[in-house]
C-alpha cells in the first residue's frame, strides 16, 4: 500500500516536471502528443497563440510586480499624486491590445478555415490525391453508444472505431436523443452531434496507433461510460478489418436499430459488430427524429445505478433471446 | 395535462408524495438535519435575546439600501458555502471514481455519487455559485455603496429595491428546496438541449431550475432597473458625469447590461416551460423544434451576465488600488471608455460559447475576432491600474493585497481567455476542464475583488475594521487552495480531461485530481480562518472603531459621511467639487467642516409588502414545479392583489425632524458611540429611528 502511494507520488511529480520542461514529449499530454493532421495544425496555432500572447502577459506581469516592489511605502520612491493622464502612455496602453488582437485575429481567422469540419483546407491535397473518394463514416450518438456505420461497406461498429492511416476520412454524425460531443483529442477536436441535425466532420491520422475518442458534451446518465476506442491501422489492415466484419453474424436495420437505440450505458464498454446494415440508416434516422420519433429515459434512472444495471442486464438478455 | 408525464399525479399535492423524499439518502439526510438544527439554533437565539420585534422592524421590512445591501451578501454567503460543498462533493467524487476498479458505494459503481446526483450537484454548484452567490453578493456592495458614492439618501425606489431582493431569496430558497423535496436540473447550469426536455429530465429538477433562475432573473432586473435610475436621477449637485467614483460608472455599466438581457434569459426559459407543460416544439429535436434556438438565446443573456459580475469587479479595483497606491486613478476617461467598451462588445460574442455547434468558418471567425476584441479595453483597465501604483506610494492593507492578488487572475484568466477566443483552441478544449479552469479564474478574480472591497467598505458600513492578521491567514490559505485546485486543472485539460465525468475511465488522471481535492482541503481551511478573521474583529470591535475615513487616503463620496453611516446617509445632501470629491475636500482643508443648522430629511417608510411577496412567489414557484395548479393560481392571486393594493397606499414616506438629525451628528462629531433611539445599534446606519417620538406609526 505504501509502495502504491509512493509511485503514485513518483507518478505525479514526473508529471509535474515534464509540464515545467513543456510536457509536449508526454504521452499522456495528448493535446501535444497530436496523431493527425488535423490535430497537429491546431497545436501550431495554439503555439503561436500561446507564444504571442505570452509576449504581452509576462512583461506586464514582471511590470506590476516590479511597480508593487518599487513604489511600496517605505521604499521612498518618487512619488506623484497627481499623474494621472498622459497621451503617450494612453497611446501605448490602447496601442498594445489593440495589435496584439489584430495578429492573433489573423491567425485565428486563418486557422479555422484550415481545419473547418466541413471542409478542412489542410486535407484538401491529400483527398485529391486519393481515387476516387475519402473514406466515408456516418457516426450516430444513441444514449448512450457511440454508432460507426461504413455506408460503402455495409458495416456497422458501436463502441469501437477503426479507421485507415495516411487517409482522409470524413465523417457525418448526428444524434438520436440528445446533444452529445464527439471528440479524439490526439486526432480532431470536438464536434457537436445533435438530434434530428447532421453536421460534419474530418481528419486523417498521420500515425498509426490506438487512440481514445469520447463523448464531451454531457448527455444524461451514461455519459461517462461513452467513450470508444479508435484504431488507426495501416490501409490493408484495414480492408481486412472490414471484410472481418462483414461476415458478423448480426445485421442491421431501422426496425432493429430502434430497439438497440433505447437508453444503454456501455459499461463494459464491448465493442459489437453488425454486416449487411441498412443502406441510408444514417438518413432514416436524422428523418425519424426530425418527425418527433424520441427514446425517453425513465424517471430517476441511475438514482441508485447498481440496481439500475442489474435491470439493463435482464433487459439485454430478454432481447437476445427476442432475436 | 398537456404532456406525457412520467409517474402519478394528484388534483391536490401534484406531482408531490412521498417518493420525492430523499430520505434514503444519508448524504441528504445528514445535510437535512445539519439545516433544522442550524435554523433551530438562529429561531431560539432570536427569541431567547427577544429580538423577533428588532428583526422584523429592522430587517425583514427595511427599505434602507445598506441594510438592503447587507441582506443580499449575507444570502449569497450562505449560497457561497452551499456552493462550496458541492464543489467538494464533485471533486472528492472524481478523485474516488477513477478507473474500472475504483469501488463504489451508496448505489454508485465507482465513488459515492450516481450520474443523477453528480448532475445535479454541479449543475447546482453552477446556478448557485453565478446567481446565488457572486450576483447578489455585488448587487449588495452595489446597493450599499452606490448610492453613498453619488451623494444620495437612498436609492430611487427603495420599496422596489426591497422587492428585488426578496424575489432574489425566493429563489435561492427554492434552489435549497430542491434539495430535500424532489430533485434538481442535471444538465448543467446553462442547461443542454433537448436534455432538459420532458422525455430525457422527466423528473421536476429542470422546472425547479427554470422557476429558480426566473426568480432571480426578475428580481435582478429590478435592481437594475433600481440602480440606473439612482445613477441617472439622484446625483447630488456638482456630481457631473465625467465626476462619477469609477465603482458607480462600473455599476451603471453592469446593469445596462443587466437590464437588456435578463429579459432575454426570461423568454429563452419561457419557451423551454411551454415545451414542458404545455407539449410545444421550440427546443425538440423534432417537430420543427430547433436545439440551437436555446443556445443562442441563452447565451445572448449568458455572456452579458458573464460581464454584468466581472464589471463591478473591475470598479471595486478600480476604487482600491488609488487609495492604496495613495495617488489619483490613472486614464479616468479610458477606464470609462474601457468599461463601456466590454459591456458594448458583451453583446456580440455569445457564439463563443458553442464554437462546436458546426457554424459556418465565416460565422465562427466573427465570433472569434469579436471576442477577442473584449481583450482590447481589459488590457486597457490592466495598464491603467499598472500606471496607478506607478509613482505612488503602496501601502499592503487587506483590500490591496486582495486586489493585486485580483490582478493576477486578470492575466492569467485573461490569457486563457484569449486562447480559447482562438477558434481553432476552442475545439481541442472548448468542454474539457481546461475551459472550467479558465472561467473559474475569472470568476476568483471576482472573488478577490469582493473579499478586497469587503475589508474596504467594512469599516464604512459596520463602524470597524476587519481584523488585519487573521485576515491575512485567510488570504494566504485561500491562495494556495485557488493554485492548488486550479494549476492542476489546467493540467488535466491538456491532457484532454473534459468536464462532468462522474466516473473517470483514465487512471493517468488520478494524481492531477488526487492534487486538486488537497487544494479544496486548503480551502476548507481558510473558511475556518474567515470564520476566527469575523469573530476576532467582532470581539475587539470596540478596538477597532473608525471615523469617517478609516484608510485616511479614501478618495470618494462615501467617505465623506460618518461611519456607520447614518440611515439618512448625509446631513445634507452634499456640493460635489471634484473627481476626487473626499481627496479635493481633505487637500483643500474643508473635510472637517461641519453644519450648523440642520433641515428635516424626507425618508421612504418601512413596508412588509416585498416580504410577502417573496413568500408568495416562492408559492408560486414551488406550485408550479409540482404542478398543483390551486396553490399556484392562489399565490398568483395573491401577488397581483397585494401589487395593486400597495399602489394605492399614500403612506409611504414620513420626515425625519432636524433635532434628531442633530442629536446623531452632535454625538457623531463628538466620537460618541452612538445609538438609536430604542438602544439599538443595528449593523448597517448605526442608528435607527424605529422607536423614537417622531418615528413613523
Amino acid at each position: 500500500m505504501v509502495k502504491k502511494n509512493w509511485a503514485r507520488g513518483g507518478r505525479f511529480l514526473a508529471l509535474l516536471s515534464t509540464l515545467l520542461l513543456g510536457g509536449c514529449s508526454s504521452r499522456n499530454f495528448w493535446l501535444f502528443d497530436p496523431k493527425g493532421v488535423i490535430s497537429q495544425t491546431q497545436l501550431h496555432y495554439m503555439i503561436i497563440d500561446v507564444v504571442v500572447n505570452l509576449a504581452i502577459i509576462v512583461p506586464t506581469g514582471l511590470l506590476i510586480v516590479w511597480a508593487m516592489w518599487r513604489y511600496r511605502k517605505s521604499a521612498g520612491a518618487a512619488y506623484s499624486p497627481h499623474w494621472s493622464h498622459s497621451n503617450a502612455v494612453e497611446a501605448v496602453v490602447w496601442g498594445i491590445p489593440i495589435l496584439t488582437v489584430a495578429v492573433l485575429s489573423y491567425y485565428s481567422v486563418k486557422a479555422i478555415y484550415q481545419v473547418n469540419p466541413y471542409k478542412p483546407t489542410v486535407l484538401a491535397s491529400a483527398e485529391a490525391a486519393l481515387a476516387p473518394r475519402p473514406l466515408e463514416i456516418d457516426v450516430i450518438a444513441t444514449d448512450w453508444r457511440w454508432v460507426f456505420i461504413y455506408p460503402a461497406q455495409h458495416i456497422m461498429s458501436v463502441g469501437r472505431l477503426v479507421i485507415p492511416v495516411d487517409t482522409p476520412v470524413k465523417f457525418r454524425l448526428t444524434s438520436t436523443a440528445v446533444t452529445n460531443d464527439f471528440y479524439i483529442p490526439q486526432l480532431v477536436g470536438m464536434i457537436d452531434v445533435m438530434p434530428g441535425m447532421r453536421v460534419r466532420q474530418a481528419l486523417m491520422a498521420s500515425h498509426a496507433g490506438t487512440y481514445e475518442g469520447f463523448s464531451a458534451d454531457y448527455s444524461g446518465a451514461g455519459f461517462s461510460w461513452m467513450n470508444f476506442q479508435t484504431d488507426a491501422v495501416p490501409s490493408a489492415q484495414f480492408q481486412q478489418w472490414t471484410q472481418q466484419v462483414q461476415q458478423a453474424p448480426q445485421h442491421m436495420d431501422y426496425a432493429q436499430f430502434n430497439l438497440f437505440a433505447k437508453p444503454d450505458i456501455s459499461v463494459s464498454g464491448k465493442p459489437e459488430y453488425f454486416s449487411d446494415v441498412e443502406p441510408g440508416l444514417f438518413d432514416h434516422v436524422v428523418g425519424e427524429v426530425m418527425n418527433g420519433k424520441v427514446w425517453p429515459t425513465p424517471m430517476d434512472m441511475t438514482e441508485n445505478m447498481v440496481k439500475y444495471l442489474q435491470k439493463q442486464r435482464a433487459r439485454q438478455a430478454q432481447m437476445q433471446g427476442e432475436l | 395535462m398537456l404532456v406525457n408525464l412520467q409517474g402519478p399525479w394528484s388534483p391536490l399535492l401534484g406531482r408531490l408524495a412521498m417518493s420525492q423524499i430523499p430520505y434514503e439518502n444519508p448524504i441528504l439526510v445528514g445535510t437535512f438535519l445539519l439545516v433544522v438544527a442550524l435554523g433551530m439554533a438562529i429561531l431560539g437565539a432570536v427569541t431567547y435575546y427577544g429580538k423577533w420585534r428588532y428583526l422584523w422592524r429592522e430587517w425583514l421590512t427595511t427599505v434602507d439600501h445598506k441594510k438592503i445591501g447587507i441582506m443580499y451578501i449575507l444570502v449569497g454567503l450562505v449560497m457561497l458555502l452551499r456552493g462550496f460543498a458541492d464543489a467538494a462533493m464533485i471533486r472528492s467524487q472524481q478523485a474516488m471514481a477513477v478507473g474500472p476498479d475504483s469501488p463504489g458505494y451508496l448505489g454508485a459503481l465507482h465513488g459515492y455519487l450516481t450520474p443523477f446526483h453528480f448532475g445535479q450537484i454541479y449543475t447546482a454548484h453552477g446556478v448557485i455559485m453565478i446567481l446565488f452567490a457572486a450576483t447578489p453578493i455585488l448587487v449588495g456592495i452595489m446597493n450599499i455603496i452606490v448610492p453613498l458614492q453619488v451623494g444620495a439618501r437612498d436609492m430611487a425606489y427603495p420599496y422596489l429595491n426591497a422587492v428585488g431582493l426578496w424575489l432574489t431569496t425566493a429563489g435561492a430558497a427554492l434552489v435549497m428546496t430542491a434539495l430535500f423535496i424532489g430533485d434538481f436540473a442535471h444538465a448543467g447550469w446553462f442547461g443542454s438541449l433537448p436534455l432538459n426536455e420532458l422525455p430525457y429530465s422527466p423528473g421536476v429538477g429542470v422546472d425547479y431550475w427554470i422557476w429558480a433562475m426566473q426568480l432571480s432573473s426578475v428580481g435582478t432586473t429590478l435592481g437594475g432597473i433600481n440602480l440606473i435610475a439612482t445613477i441617472v436621477k439622484m446625483r447630488a449637485p456638482g456630481m457631473t458625469w465625467m465626476r462619477l467614483p469609477m465603482f458607480t460608472w462600473a455599476s451603471l455599466s453592469a446593469n445596462i447590461i443587466s437590464l437588456t438581457s435578463f429579459p432575454v434569459l426570461t423568454v429563452s426559459l419561457a419557451l423551454l416551460t411551454l415545451d414542458r407543460y404545455l407539449g410545444t416544439h421550440f427546443y425538440t429535436a423534432g417537430m420543427g423544434g430547433n436545439l440551437m434556438l436555446y443556445n443562442d438565446l441563452f447565451w445572448i443573456w449568458g455572456h452579458p451576465e458573464v460581464y454584468f459580475v466581472i464589471l463591478p469587479a473591475f470598479g471595486m479595483l478600480s476604487e482600491i488600488i488609488p487609495v492604496f497606491s495613495e495617488k489619483t486613478l490613472f486614464g479616468y476617461t479610458g477606464m470609462v471608455l474601457a468599461s463601456f467598451g466590454i459591456a458594448g462588445v458583451s453583446w456580440g460574442v455569445w457564439l463563443h460559447h458553442f464554437f462546436t455547434m458546426g457554424s459556418a468558418p465565416d460565422v465562427n471567425a466573427f465570433y472569434s475576432v469579436s471576442t477577442m476584441l473584449v481583450g482590447i479595453p481589459t488590457g486597457v483597465k490592466v495598464f491603467n491600474w499598472l500606471f496607478t501604483m506607478y509613482r505612488g506610494r503602496l501601502r499592503f492593507d487587506l483590500p490591496m493585497i486582495w486586489a493585486c492578488a485580483a490582478l493576477f487572475f486578470l492575466l492569467a484568466g485573461g490569457m486563457t481567455g484569449m486562447m480559447n477566443a482562438f477558434t481553432t483552441n476552442d475545439y481541442m478544449v472548448h468542454n474539457s476542464v481546461f475551459v472550467v479552469a479558465h472561467f473559474h479564474l475569472m470568476l476568483l478574480l471576482i472573488v478577490y475583488a469582493i473579499f478586497g472591497a469587503v475589508n474596504f467598505w467594512f469599516p464604512k458600513v459596520f463602524g470597524f475594521k476587519l481584523n488585519e492578521r487573521w485576515g491575512k491567514w485567510f488570504f494566504w490559505f485561500f491562495t494556495a487552495g485557488t493554485a492548488t485546485v486550479f494549476i492542476p486543472m489546467f493540467t488535466l485539460g491538456f491532457m484532454g480531461m473534459t468536464r462532468r465525468l462522474d466516473y473517470i475511465p483514465y487512471t493517468q488522471w488520478q494524481p492531477l485530481l488526487d492534487a486538486e481535492m488537497a487544494g479544496i482541503v486548503l480551502y476548507s481551511l481558510s473558511a475556518v480562518y474567515l470564520v476566527v478573521q469575523l469573530y476576532v474583529s467582532l470581539r475587539d470591535r470596540a478596538l477597532n472603531r473608525v471615523g469617517a475615513d478609516p484608510w485616511g487616503t479614501s478618495r470618494s463620496l462615501e467617505w465623506a459621511t460618518p461611519s456607520p453611516v447614518p440611515f439618512y446617509n448625509f446631513a445634507y445632501i452634499p456640493h460635489v467639487n471634484a473627481r476626487d470629491e473626499w481627496a479635493w475636500r481633505r487637500e483643500n482643508g474643508v473635510a472637517q467642516l461641519r453644519h450648523e443648522h440642520y433641515t428635516g430629511i424626507h425618508m421612504p417608510r418601512n413596508t412588509g409588502v416585498p416580504l410577502v411577496l417573496g413568500g408568495l412567489s416562492l408559492g408560486l414557484a414551488f406550485a408550479l414545479v409540482w404542478r398543483m395548479w390551486w396553490l399556484a393560481a392562489l399565490c398568483l392571486a395573491g401577488i397581483v392583489l397585494l401589487v395593486i393594493m400597495r399602489s394605492f397606499a399614500r403612506n409611504t414616506d414620513y420626515t425625519v425632524p432636524p433635532e434628531e438629525v442633530k442629536r446623531v451628528e452632535d454625538a457623531v462629531w463628538a466620537g460618541a458611540s452612538v445609538r438609536g433611539a430604542d438602544g439599538v445599534r443595528s449593523g448597517a446606519g448605526g442608528l435607527t429611528p424605529a422607536h423614537a417620538p417622531w418615528a413613523p406609526k
